[in-house]
């Protein structure tokens, strides 16, 4: 880069670009008529891990793809790192780690291959990326088979090489999409485990994710999407403070008796933030008191056939301000 | 903080389409000796089939020709192993990069643009027609298909020739979206039709009207008779500039079209 732009970029963004390295407003992605991002304004700061949560279409990785510089914006603002992506996709490429939701990886290479050459790609030398290539297979837990074709290996283990290979240009916004989809419970926590080491680095995390638990383990400040547009923002225990009550008495009854039930329940709620949702396989009771909720089903006469009282989470803030389960 | 944000990356060089080149090359370390042995055993198929066995038939038949049926048959055999090298190369291939491997939409996520990428792909097919056609005319010059130097020139005209059809067939790549239905259709009405009407058998004079004018159209016509000249003389400096001007033009649309359609398919 020149140095008059250097300069110029610098003046320009000196003030804001230390507060946000990501910052969108309005921003806007449209396919033919089709609306998939809505005019979304979010924010995201150094060195914190910010999640995009939502059901399926809602956006995420529409979202993704134009903070990674791959998807030109439709309408709206967006800046990374200070810098359009309009006019300077390459330049903030280089300093972004992609894991994109599906994955891009050569399976005909070995895995010391795909990371090799893509680290080429950032222009990296040889020289610099031996002691690289080693270092992420490590980190991966893929050292053993580093001369192995990646084929034939299982779903976690391309998935630990593509998040290795986002790694390969120490990046400083590292953007994952669905980083634990189809992985098993222990390969999550140890993909957790490695995203919040990152964290710890410095690295500034943005991340999609159907799962609660994702969310709330790994994200300071999450905003949550539907049908294109962020219907909540916050941390996970300011959405559920704002948008849930402390606890949630869940009670199961016979099949098609559910309904019913509700209707009944509803007398037994007090205090205005307190609401009843009805399922198809149970019936959720947002109250301050769990245990005393389910005392008064009891007293009007209620017996479900299993009841349970838990905290409120972020899959309860979703059915919320959705409607809608998140899982599906 | 503000001037560590916007600080240019810290990276040794800017990527380009070469590197492209270099991640198919460290791929090819995989099947680099089928690559040979097929380079080896088609223009020796030929020159046994249609070179020596025909080329007695045809010889015997009186020699209107003025050289050896091999000695005119091999630039254009060359010329045409390069044109459909480079269309398998350009097609199904470059599919898999778009549909089933992805590889490209993974580029793309680095500093490399869909450009490069493009033109990356493309260098690479470049690199394998210039080692193909110098295989294939060391072949024929073994079996006494070649009668001076100038043959070599042989190689940059089927190269050129290669090039203008394949950056046609990776825009075509680019675009089609099924399972690639439409590259069988490409290869069977006009890869193989433009084999048969490109003077590669005999001269295109030889055909009716209607024949000529689709040798005149299709890019291996003007290829082979650059490799001809180029074999065995006879090609005025005239025509070798407009065979050449020609091909020229389907390289440099046939480039852009390609870049184009990459951009298009991946920047969604
Ligand atoms: N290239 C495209 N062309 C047309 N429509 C698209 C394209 N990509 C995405 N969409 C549509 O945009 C909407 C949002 O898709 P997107 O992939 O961003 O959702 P998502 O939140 O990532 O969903 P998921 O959880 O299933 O990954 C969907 O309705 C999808 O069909
Ligand atoms: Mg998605």
């Amino acid at each position: 880069m020149s140095a008059p732009e250097t300069a110029e970029v610098l003046a320009r963004n000196s003030d804001e670009a230390a507060e946000a390295l990501i910052s969108a407003q309005g921003l806007t992605k449209r396919f033919a008529d089709f609306t998939a991002v809505d005019g979304i304004d979010f924010d995201v700061r150094r060195g914190e891990a910010f999640g995009f949560l939502g059901p399926n279409g809602a956006g995420k990785s529409s979202t993704m793809r134009m903070i990674g510089c791959v998807a030109p914006v439709t309408a709206g603002t967006l800046r990374i790192l200070g810098r359009d992506p309009a006019t300077q996709g390459p330049a903030i490429r280089a300093r972004l780690g992609v894991v994109p939701q599906q994955d891009t990886l050569d399976l005909e290479l070995t895995v010391r291959e795909n990371l090799y050459v893509y680290g080429r790609y950032f222009g990296m030398s040889r020289a610099a990326l031996r002691p690289k290539v080693d270092e992420l297979m490590d980190f991966a837990q893929l050292s053993e088979r580093a001369n192995a074709k990646v084929e034939p290996l299982s779903g976690g283990m391309k998935r630990r090489l593509t998040i290795a290979r986002s790694l390969i240009n120490d990046p400083e916004i590292l953007l994952l999409d669905e980083p634990t989809t189809g992985l098993d419970p222990q390969a999550r926590h140890v993909l957790w485990d490695r995203l919040y080491r990152l964290k710890q680095a410095g690295v500034t995390l943005v991340l999609t994710t159907h799962y609660m638990d994702e969310a709330e383990q790994l994200c300071d400040r999450l905003v949550v999407m539907d049908g294109g547009r962020i219907v909540a923002e916050g941390s996970p225990q300011e959405l559920i403070a704002a948008h849930s009550t402390r606890e949630v008495a869940e009670l199961r009854f016979a099949p098609g008796a559910n309904a019913a039930a509700a209707e009944r329940l509803s007398a037994a709620l007090t205090g205005d933030r307190e609401r009843i949702e009805a399922l198809p396989d149970r019936v959720l009771l947002y109250v301050a008191d769990g245990e005393r909720a389910v005392a008064r089903s009891h007293e009007i006469d209620l017996f479900p056939l299993s009841s349970l009282v838990r905290r409120s989470t972020l899959e309860d803030v979703f059915l919320r301000l959705t409607g809608r389960s998140l899982v599906d | 903080m503000g001037t560590e944000v916007v600080a240019a990356p810290p990276l040794s060089a800017r990527p380009s389409a070469w590197r492209v080149v270099e991640y198919q090359l460290v791929a090819a370390r995989r099947y680099w000796r089928s690559m040979v042995i097929l380079g080896v055993i088609t223009p020796l198929t030929y020159v046994l089939a249609l070179g020596v066995g025909l080329g007695v038939v045809v010889d015997n038949n009186g020699r209107q020709l003025g050289v050896p049926y091999l000695v005119f048959v091999a630039p254009a055999f060359l010329t045409a192993a390069a044109l459909q090298i480079a269309a398998a190369d350009a097609s199904f291939p470059l599919m898999a990069g778009f549909k089933w491997i992805r590889t490209f939409h993974g580029m793309v996520s680095t500093p490399l643009t869909p450009d490069q990428v493009c033109d990356g792909q493309l260098l690479w097919i470049a690199v394998r027609l210039i080692v193909n056609s110098s295989l294939y005319l060391a072949i024929m010059a073994a079996f006494g298909g070649t009668q001076r130097w100038w043959v070599l020139l042989a190689i940059p005209a089927a190269t050129l020739t290669g090039m203008a059809f394949a950056s046609m067939v990776a825009a075509l790549a680019a675009v089609l979206e099924n399972e690639g239905n439409g590259f069988n259709v490409l290869f069977r009405f006009v890869v193989t039709p433009m084999f048969l009407f490109s003077g590669t058998f005999y001269p295109i004079s030889q055909l009716p009207d209607w024949g000529r004018w689709l040798a005149y159209v299709s890019p291996l016509w003007h290829g082979t008779e650059l490799a001809r000249g180029a074999g065995i003389g006879g090609l005025s400096a005239a025509a070798a500039i407009g065979h050449i001007a020609y091909l020229m033009v389907w390289l440099v649309s046939g480039v852009l079209l390609a870049r184009w359609r990459f951009r298009v398919r991946l920047t969604k």
